[in-house]
């Protein structure tokens, strides 16, 4: 199936093909030269050494090895306090005046407005 | 009108170059300006009005790189340009024919000179009809409100406060599922123009309620809030009026379940937005509004829509008082390569020029006709607290589904905006030239600072928020009630939903004040 004329068809396309490719090229390379030369780029190496710390922070994370901060529960927080997962300190609402504990407050307060899905008729 | 830009650095001339300009001046690029012609898409060739193609004066090649002296207009192929300024003495500056770089045929090197650029630009303005002109607006820096009354009002307060951590550091207990409005709040109160403007007193509560009476006012209610949290009391607070007088501001959200975080966000500059623009009775456009909630979170968003075919652009503003951002996902290039996305990906895809399809053809004013068009989005006007809102949630109205995407974001502490504004924007449309672009804005720096994360896990449904504060230089987490110090590397490594960064100068003012001094009082 190859003939002489086969063979030159290939070759033409493979030397328009380089041609193409030898014009992209340059005009990449010419486009970086300017951005670099005027200084467009300044940060690279600020925007490197950021995603070389968030990779080495992720690794840690990842590593079971690590006693990670996300999983452990709380003991004490920074002042020495303790909370109970539902927050019991009380107080009155501001719309019927009734004592409420902090945690239940936004349910109350819902039913007590009439508003949402399981509003109170007034 | 000439600005001076900071963005760019001009390279010193090689001496081969600098010789030409003293001999020559402009006589070479003068005569080159009408052989010049530029594409629509801001590509600029030389062109010298034959028909015929450009040919190699030695091999008669017109393959490869061409170049074309500025002396004599002899063009000469890559192979062969040194031996026309061997013959030619002086003849040492040409310019590639393809892309309009001067190129320096003893240095073989590409070279610059913003003399020629401005002539390569004013020909690509002339070719495309800019937009219409830009109004400088000049940002209101009256931030530094009354630094030192604040300080005052955080010296005088409450020897309560517990050992040596910075003020303003509280726990928000949940009210049943209010995560998504505790740790916005925490960023909120942290951001330095509005603890500032409330810790100073700007809107102060008993004159509000004397004026006018009102039984709410959500600007109180913060007031109230940052007074707490910068009480020095370290107990947890219960913002239970706030919620109550957002449920009345915001009737449309106010039910007992899990809200979007950012909504609530813009639902709270909003809020602050109406009862200021009441009180002042102005209906000031946001762009121009001085509420303090505009006067931190607002900026000027700039859109291009550029003709594919004659390169007309119209240009259009708008406010805004953040930016949702679509996730760089390994659909975009960068991505795939390294399989993370980055925020820098996220505000590139942003930023980047977006062909419209041809079944959203617009009607460009110089061709009379439809045409297809190339949409592109930059940052006119940075505000002072950038808000970044990462969309997560995807909803989907023709499957009526919605979900979250976990992929993890890769954001840096220190983020330039320089590459995202509109004068960098443009100016890379005409190739980066070095030229003053009208729409230079250098009043106001690009550097930022990250102060606050809001961070996401869990479903969609059955999530949790949290919030990183960086203060005084410790990361602090605050996950409603309780506050812990952090590693960085857990920030770094957290899944981000919001991200909240200051304006450098701001932020380095803004934490001398906060540093605390240590008053052991005995009571």
């Amino acid at each position: 199936m190859s003939g002489p004329n086969e063979d030159k068809n290939t070759q033409l396309s493979s030397h328009f093909f380089g041609d193409l490719l030898d014009s992209i090229i340059v005009d990449v390379a010419s486009e970086c030269h300017r951005i670099a030369k005027l200084g467009l780029d300044r940060n690279l190496e600020e925007e490197e050494e950021e995603m070389r710390l968030s990779v080495q922070a992720r690794a840690r994370v990842a590593d079971p090895s690590n006693s990670s901060e996300t999983n452990t529960k709380y003991v004490v927080d920074i002042f020495g306090q303790t909370h109970p997962s539902i927050a019991t300190e009380i107080f009155e609402c501001m719309n019927c005046g009734r004592s409420i504990a902090a945690g239940r407050f936004a349910p109350h307060l819902e039913k007590c407005m009439g508003k949402g899905r399981k509003a109170r008729l007034k | 009108m000439c600005l001076r830009s900071s963005s760019y650095t001009s390279p010193k001339p090689c001496k081969h170059l600098a010789d030409y300009k003293l001999r020559h001046a402009f006589n070479g690029y003068d005569s080159l300006q009408n052989c010049l012609k530029t594409t629509p898409i801001g590509r600029t060739r030389v062109d010298n009005h034959n028909t015929k193609t450009p040919r190699c004066n030695f091999c008669n090649g017109y393959q490869g790189r061409l170049y074309i002296c500025l002396m004599c207009s002899s063009i000469s192929c890559s192979t062969h340009i040194l031996l026309h300024t061997q013959s030619k003495s002086g003849h040492d500056v040409a310019i590639d024919i393809e892309r309009s770089e001067l190129y320096c045929c003893l240095c073989c090197d590409q070279v610059y000179d913003p003399d020629f650029d401005k002539v390569v630009v004013s020909e690509q303005i002339k070719g495309s009809c800019p937009g219409r002109s830009n109004k400088r607006r000049r940002l209101n820096s009256g931030m530094e409100l009354d630094l030192k009354k604040s300080k005052q009002l955080i010296a005088m307060r409450d020897g309560r406060a517990k050992s040596c951590y910075p003020l303003g550091l509280r726990g928000l207990n949940n009210l049943g599922n209010t995560c998504f409005m505790n740790s916005v709040l925490q960023a909120l109160l942290h951001a330095p123009p509005l603890r500032n403007y409330f810790l100073s007193d700007h809107h102060n509560r008993d004159e509000c309620k004397r004026r006018y009476g009102e039984k709410l006012c959500l600007l109180c209610d913060i007031g109230a809030l940052v007074s707490a949290m910068f009480s020095g009391d370290r107990s947890p607070y219960s913002p239970a009026q706030f919620l109550y007088s957002w449920w009345q501001h915001s009737s449309n959200l106010a039910s007992y379940e899990e809200q979007d975080a950012h909504e609530f966000f813009i639902s709270v500059l909003d809020g602050i937005h109406e009862k200021e623009s009441k009180v002042r009775n102005s209906s000031k456009d946001d762009g121009d509004c001085q509420c303090i909630a505009h006067r931190a979170f607002s900026g000027l968003l700039r859109s291009d829509v550029t003709c594919t075919t004659c390169g007309f652009t119209s240009t259009t503003y708008d406010p805004c008082v953040d930016i949702s951002l679509n996730l760089d996902t390994v659909n975009s290039s960068a991505a795939e390569k390294t399989g993370l996305s980055t925020l820098s990906g996220c505000l590139n895809l942003f930023t980047r020029a977006e062909r419209l399809g041809s079944d959203s053809k617009l009607h460009c004013q110089n061709c009379q006709e439809l045409r297809d068009t190339s949409k592109q989005l930059s940052i006119s006007r940075l505000p002072l607290v950038l808000c970044l809102h990462i969309k997560r949630f995807e909803h989907s109205l023709i499957r009526k589904t919605s979900r979250k995407i976990d992929q993890y974001l890769q954001f840096p502490f220190a983020l330039d905006m320089t590459p995202y504004l509109s004068s960098s924007i443009v100016r890379s449309r005409f190739g980066n030239r070095m030229f003053a672009f009208e729409c230079e804005n250098t009043d106001s720096s690009a550097e930022y600072e990250i102060f606050a994360v809001i961070a996401h896990s869990g479903m969609l449904e059955s999530g949790h928020y949290v919030t990183y504060l960086h203060v005084n230089n410790q990361w602090y987490k605050c996950d409603d009630a309780w506050i812990c110090e952090v590693d960085e590397g857990i920030v770094r490594a957290s899944q981000c939903y919001m991200l909240f960064y200051v304006q450098k100068l701001l932020y380095y003012k803004a934490n001398k004040d906060l540093s605390c001094n240590v008053s052991v009082e005995s009571r």
